[in-house]
């Protein structure tokens, strides 16, 4: 399960994007080489072929564009561009545990 | 000449008594000898009663958390006792049971309290586990292991075949990485811990011994699980959680394989200097020719420069291990490149007696096959690599503290070892790296720093997967490189390192890092600096790592 929270180094940090789902749409073709439109938003991603190496570094993209540190099972537990962008939504909207 | 002065300056402790037990290699008399190594070797067998050694001194109990009983608690001095093991024979020291302790720490970061405590009393008993990742079709694919385990009732029901497990056709137990879904994606795949002697033996079959190149004196062999039924509880962790436990686990074994190697060049290095202190030609001794002195001090250099990637490495597990992935793989690939370097070049100074499977050197050769199953076991070089590529952007980007002393000096109190910190990708910035933006760093290396920095910054997502190309995977090399000269650095900044030696490594790696055209700068006071402290520690007794331990092993009459 993710655990949220946990910032890293601010100054390496861009700007939360506003709509998650499009920025994360634009990681995975970046992966997958190809554009965002070409990813449809309700598909698993493992149909894309976006084996579990892709899926570790787009938690690194995670961790350091919205200061998240996710789990490594994230784009298991989240299939979807949209499932996984609404998840992140509420845990960077929850207010911070400590 | 060590910066202490003192040669009989050596460390004494456990490792030490075995060391002793298994007395001078060059007595040919000595039943755990070189000339009873090799010819146990050449009977594809380990040389008699040298298990029953490691049993009386309770090796296994190395590879046990100490709060079950054993003695694991740090892992770099883990590496440092079993280094009398490997010196001597590295087919007894991953014969015996390296693979227990790799197969261990799966259990001991995600099985339950009563699995750990089985697991437990059987190794402390003297018992051997497998580990059973590898399929012969599969490689370094885990993702793609088909051995398969299905759920009925309270059950699991195994089928198919693990291959080149070593201890296969003895171990009591095994750690098996078993296919448990075919959904595709990262969760197919869970580890069972499943107890050989309870199963029926009509569904299961130990498969006869491979062949091998080196190791010979190593049991290799397989199984065969044909609807063979185990407990449920036999799972470790959870359905699936498979990858996630191993690729944790594989840090920690691969820092410690790394670090079985380095013996193995201490007695090779020790076997050349030997020689070459010995044999005369052109009336002088081999040592005195500036060609071999040259080659036995590049060789001492690199090789105190794979330990101290080793202890660099070991110890951020306990220091840094949200950062430990990618360090660990980066020694798992780099350091049995130095070491059979090393060993190469050390061959071309016992001429056409390293091509000699008998007499006084035969030994050489024979560590000198045994070194190759290391870079490839366990995780082969280029799934070390393609462990650090995808992080390699963002290891190299950002800038965040540099690894404290701890992680360098071998005085600094450790943190537990804790393998639940352990990640799948480390975090931003890399702590080891960070060490080489100090004052200090030879501008070559700063320079090398910049170029990676650079170019990981422009790599293309796609060319961080499987798909990625050579210059891409050239990168982790560059990657590897550089943490070594930030554990020599580090090394030299906090430890106890030889004369000499941090300016020769730091040259040595950056010919590796760029090699020149021009003839490589040529330090003659860092090398006899260096050239004559290893005769001194040859002529003393102590061994040739950083930690100068007490050895037992004769130079010639």
């Amino acid at each position: 399960m993710p655990t949220p929270g946990t910032s890293t180094d601010a100054a390496t940090i861009a700007p939360i994007p506003a709509d998650l789902a499009e920025w994360l749409a634009g990681r995975v073709a970046a992966y997958l080489d190809t554009t965002a439109d070409a990813i449809d938003r309700d598909l698993p991603l493992a149909e894309y072929g976006l084996d579990s190496v892709y899926a570790l570094s787009l938690c690194g993209d995670i961790e350091d564009t919205l200061t998240l540190v996710v789990e490594p099972t994230l784009a298991w537990d989240y299939p979807t561009v949209n499932a996984m962008a609404a998840y992140l939504r509420a845990e960077i909207e929850r207010p911070a545990a400590t | 000449m060590s910066t202490n002065g003192m040669t009989t300056h050596g460390r004494k402790d456990s490792a030490n008594d075995l060391e002793e037990r298994f007395g001078d290699p060059y007595d040919e008399a000595n039943p755990f000898g070189h000339a009873a190594i090799v010819a146990a070797d050449e009977r594809a067998e380990l040389p008699d009663g040298a298990e029953a050694v490691l049993d009386e001194v309770g090796l296994n109990a190395e590879f046990v958390p100490e709060r079950l009983g054993g003695r694991l608690t740090e892992v770099d001095a883990l590496v440092r006792r079993l280094r009398p093991v490997f010196r001597r024979d590295a087919a007894l020291g991953l014969g015996y049971g390296v693979t227990s302790f790799m197969a261990g720490l799966n259990v001991w970061l995600g099985g339950s309290d009563v699995q750990r405590k089985w697991l437990a009393d059987a190794l402390l008993g003297n018992g051997k586990v497998s580990v059973g990742y590898h399929e012969l079709g599969r490689g370094n694919d885990l993702t793609g292991n088909e051995f398969s385990a299905n759920r009925t009732g309270d059950s699991l029901i195994l089928n198919g075949r693990k291959e080149v497990i070593n201890n296969a056709g003895r171990a009591v137990a095994a750690v098996l990485f078993a296919r448990t879904d075919t959904r595709g994606g990262g969760r197919d795949h869970s580890l069972l811990l499943v107890d050989l002697t309870r199963l029926d033996q009509e569904r299961f079959r130990r498969l006869p011994r491979y062949r091998t190149l080196g190791l010979r004196g190593c049991a290799l062999a397989g199984f065969e699980f044909d609807g063979c039924a185990v407990p449920d509880s036999a799972l470790v962790g959870e359905v699936g959680a498979g990858p996630d436990l191993a690729l944790r686990s594989f840090q920690v074994s691969r820092a410690v394989m790394a670090g079985a190697g380095l013996g193995i060049l201490d007695a090779g290095l020790f076997g050349v200097l030997r020689f070459a202190l010995d044999r005369r030609l052109y009336g002088r001794t081999v040592a005195e020719l500036p060609h071999a002195r040259s080659t036995l001090a590049g060789a001492y250099a690199d090789l105190l420069t794979a330990d101290a990637m080793v202890t660099a490495v070991t110890r951020a597990l306990h220091v840094l291990p949200a950062s430990a992935s990618a360090c660990a793989a980066a020694a798992k690939y780099l350091v049995p490149l130095l070491l059979e370097d090393a060993m190469n070049a050390l061959s071309v100074i016992l001429g056409a007696r390293f091509y000699l499977r008998e007499g006084e050197y035969a030994g050489f050769g024979k560590h000198m096959r045994d070194l190759p199953p290391l870079g490839i076991g366990h995780a082969g070089g280029v799934s070390c690599q393609l462990t650090i590529l995808p992080q390699l952007p963002r290891l190299l980007r950002g800038t965040g503290d540099a690894a404290p002393a701890a992680v360098f000096d071998t005085a600094a109190p450790l943190p537990e070892l804790d393998l639940a910190k352990l990640r799948l990708f480390a975090p931003a910035g890399d702590p080891l790296l960070a060490v080489l933006r100090d004052d200090g760093t030879p501008p070559a290396i700063a320079a090398e720093l910049a170029a990676l920095t650079d170019a990981a910054a422009a790599m293309s997502p796609r060319e961080t997967g499987v798909a990625a190309g050579p210059a891409a995977l050239a990168l982790t090399e560059r990657y590897a490189l550089l943490l070594a000269a930030a554990a020599v650095l580090g090394q030299a900044r906090h430890g106890d390192a030889p004369e000499g030696w941090a300016e020769l490594a730091l040259d040595r790696l950056a010919e590796r890092l760029r090699p020149s055209a021009a003839l490589p700068v040529f330090r003659p006071d860092a090398e006899e600096a260096l050239f004559g402290d290893l005769v001194d520690r040859a002529a003393s007794g102590v061994g040739f790592c950083l930690d100068r331990d007490l050895v037992h092993r004769s130079l010639a009459p």
